[in-house]
């Protein structure tokens, strides 16, 4: 029966010392341009032993996450900073962050960042293919903007003579319909389309679509 | 009997933190195979198909220089644009294309997986497991 007293400190070890998190599930709107969002995931050890943050790691490579130290006093306040890299990710997004501490060792508190991210450029699709010997009809690009995209597309090319382009603008630089046709199918080829944008004006982007005859 | 009886309880104590353990950790080893999502498949099921799939590395490029599947082109989103024409170049039409990422918690291949399809590249697979069911069979 000595053995009473360390069952009781396994199973109530949670109740002396706990994080209590603010806001353990936060929700973002970033801007079209927006290239990461950074989520402040707050927490204060309410219980009355120290806590020392064992682990913590996320659900996808695309988030980091930085803690300033390990160990918190009762009372005591902290953060974890989790980055999101948006780069090329479009529409809902939903993260975790695992956090292991001391007192809950076998159940991580998992803190959730969602982020709805704008489609500032559509290239749709952004690969048109022929097989060799397969007709060589037109098919359809389709470029866009968001209304929020600060620019313009300026023009579209190919960046060879394998295929020609019929532009046909349905919202004047904000919205085109590239047919693509390729001048011969009887042979391999390969084309990139150069879809120029006046932003931002000190250096323009520029985005990509293909062409393939395969 | 007194060491049999405390024998027991801590048999008994030590099972506790072990069925929370098995039940409820992220890290758990599963009881038995997960059943597959749409478009995943597994590692023995890739390998069956033989030497015409093109392995695609949704990782970062640090992961991919540090060591990836052999032949397997990169093609994550962070680098898309520079990384695509790559791709385009070494796909065929038809060719079976099956991509990893770091492990079961990642979504980075459903995600460039989900891209291919968009575009026409089919048909993809997502590998089970990623890159550590194919580090754990080597």
């Amino acid at each position: 029966m000595r053995f009473i007293p360390f069952l009781f400190v396994l199973l109530t070890a949670p109740v002396f010392g706990q994080l209590k998190w603010e806001n353990p599930e936060q929700s973002f709107l970033p801007k079209a341009q927006d290239k990461q969002v950074v989520a402040r995931f707050r927490f204060t050890n309410v219980g009355t032993m120290p806590v020392t943050i064992n682990d913590v790691h996320t659900s996808c490579g695309c988030t980091t996450a930085a803690l300033q130290k390990k160990q918190y006093a009762p009372g005591e306040s902290g953060e974890i900073d989790a980055a999101f890299q948006i780069a090329g990710r479009t529409g809902h997004q939903e993260k975790a962050i695992y956090v292991t501490t001391s007192s809950a060792l076998l159940n991580p508190t998992v803190l959730r960042l969602k982020v709805d991210i704008p489609e500032a450029f559509t290239i749709e699709p952004q690969l048109v293919m022929w097989r060799v010997g397969e007709a060589p009809q037109p098919k359809t690009i389709r470029i866009a903007v968001s209304d929020e995209y600060p620019g313009k597309i300026v023009s579209v090319e190919p960046d060879n003579q394998s295929v020609k382009l019929d532009l046909r603008e349905i919202h004047p630089g904000k919205e085109l319909e590239v047919k693509v046709t390729p001048q011969g199918t009887t042979q391999a080829a390969a084309a990139t389309l150069l879809i120029r944008t006046n932003y931002p004006p000190a250096n323009p982007e520029t985005h990509y679509a293909y062409a393939r005859v395969k | 009997m007194t060491a049999v009886r405390q024998a027991l309880w801590i048999l008994l104590i030590a099972l506790l933190p072990a069925f929370f353990a098995s039940a409820f950790h992220p890290k758990r080893p599963a009881w038995s195979e997960d059943a597959l999502k749409p478009g995943e498949e597994r590692l023995g099921t890739v390998q069956s198909w033989g030497d015409s799939v093109l392995w695609v590395d949704a990782r970062s490029r640090k992961e991919f220089d540090t060591e990836h599947i052999p032949n397997a082109v990169l093609l994550n989103l962070e680098e898309w644009d520079q990384l695509f024409p790559a791709f385009l170049d070494r796909w065929q039409p038809n060719q079976k294309v099956v991509v990893y990422c770091s492990s079961l918690a990642c979504h980075m291949s459903e995600e460039v997986a989900d891209r291919l399809k968009r575009n026409s590249v089919e048909p993809v697979y997502v590998l089970k497991g990623g890159w550590e069911a194919w580090k754990s069979k080597q």
